[in-house]
């Protein structure tokens, strides 16, 4: 009995990683991180302009937090994603996108900072609340406060600062901030806890 | 009962379920615990009374605007180090370099492999030292002692025509340069018949380039 003559020949229209290299972007929320970055790796910058849209808005306030002014965590945020477009290759995907997106902020940032220095200013324009909804003494003393304790916080320690901007102002969960710091979830509750004993220190004569 | 360590007083401010209930009753029974998380707790507050500002609506667009600006003028998923590795690959220089190196260390593996390989050379009475292990090269004797003839070797053909455009202070400039000894020490390697192949085939060449 002889062979039959068949030829059989399988053919797909797009692979798994075609569909990665090309998601429909239009989708917007729909289209997850991790298949943006696989579709920037892919050459598809446009996916990138999605994550930036979708995480510029905490990559700048995790900044501002950082140096307190817009100029500083304006130009700290765009590095940022610069420094994150050029090391995509190194998210292996084994923490989420925002993780890692995190973690080159704070390293970022605190370079930055250990560098320059915070540049604290007093409070900018847009700090200031609107005088016809409330009573300017009570403006006054919520700004003047509210100055004061980002000056106590500039004047924290790395680590301590990082913690404490992660976990009250990010809401970060404390093994979320170890991974994004690179060190264990009991150094980060420490790092919290002389975190916030120092603030008080610093804060004690208002207080 | 121990006081709480600074671990669980944050678990316990932030009432985190990791906290053993055990060591949460001992913030009721505890003065002093009891002050140092209420401490820790008003300035969690105080902390959190401070927002960041909002920045105009039309920020947002300029900011991704600029960000996708910078990023087009970046290669995709390469550091600077690694761009700037490519940048360098990419220069005639390195080019030449490489093409440079290639070219010695085909010339290096082809004599290495004609010395091995090549059949002995008659051991002539000029060549009698080479017997006692101290080369001593004789020209005439080694021509005449080998009919092979050089020009016919394939491989050698390739190395001279490798290394035909080769100026030694381009190549030394291009970082490529042998230590001091080195032939020496490489010479003192061989075998006395491996040595004796040696000198025949640059006596060869020697005559071939008139020097």
């Amino acid at each position: 009995m002889g062979r039959p003559d068949w030829k059989v020949s399988v053919t797909r229209d797009r692979t798994d990683a075609a569909r990665a290299a090309a998601p429909d972007l239009d989708a917007g929320t729909s289209v997850d991180d991790r298949t943006l970055v696989d579709a920037c790796r892919g050459g598809r910058r446009d996916a990138f302009d999605v994550l930036v849209q979708r995480h510029q808005r905490q990559v700048y306030q995790l900044c501002y937090r950082f140096v307190a002014n817009h100029e500083d965590a304006s130009d700290l945020a765009q590095d940022v994603f610069i420094r994150a477009y050029r090391g995509l290759h190194t998210f292996k995907g084994n923490s989420a996108f925002s993780t890692w997106l995190y973690r080159v902020c704070v390293n970022v940032c605190l370079n930055r900072v250990g560098s320059r220095g915070p540049r604290l200013v007093g409070l900018d324009i847009a700090d200031r609340p609107d005088p016809r909804v409330e009573h300017s003494d009570t403006l006054l003393l919520r700004g003047e406060r509210a100055a004061e304790v980002r000056a106590a916080i500039a004047r924290l320690p790395a680590k301590q600062r990082a913690a404490l901007i992660l976990r009250v102002y990010h809401e970060l969960p404390h093994e979320a901030i170890a991974e994004i710091v690179g060190s264990s979830v009991g150094a980060v509750k420490a790092n919290f806890f002389h975190a916030l004993a120092n603030l008080r220190k610093l804060l004690r004569p208002q207080s | 009962m121990k006081h709480l360590n600074r671990a669980e007083l944050v678990d316990f401010i932030e009432a985190s379920p990791l906290l053993p209930a055990g060591r949460a009753r001992h913030v009721s029974t505890c003065n002093q615990c009891r002050a140092e998380a209420d401490a820790l707790r008003s300035m969690r507050a105080l902390a959190t009374t401070d927002e960041v500002p909002e920045p105009s609506p039309l920020f947002w667009d300029h900011f991704s605007a600029r960000v996708a600006d910078a990023v087009r003028e970046e290669e995709p998923g390469r550091d600077r180090g690694a761009a700037a590795a490519m940048r360098w690959r990419r220069s005639p220089f390195a080019t030449w370099a490489a093409a440079a190196t290639m070219a010695v260390l085909v010339m290096m593996t082809v004599v290495w492999r004609t010395t091995l390989h090549a059949p002995a050379p008659a051991m002539g009475p000029a060549m009698s030292g080479a017997a006692a292990g101290t080369a001593t090269f004789a020209p005439d004797a080694a021509a005449a002692g080998d009919e092979s003839d050089v020009e016919a070797d394939e491989a050698w053909a390739v190395v001279r025509a490798a290394a035909q455009d080769l100026r030694w202070e381009e190549a030394h400039a291009a970082g490529l340069s042998a230590h001091p000894g080195a032939a020496e020490g490489l010479a003192l390697e061989l075998t006395a018949d491996e040595r004796s192949e040696l000198a025949r085939l640059l006596d060869k060449e020697l005559k071939h380039t008139g020097v």
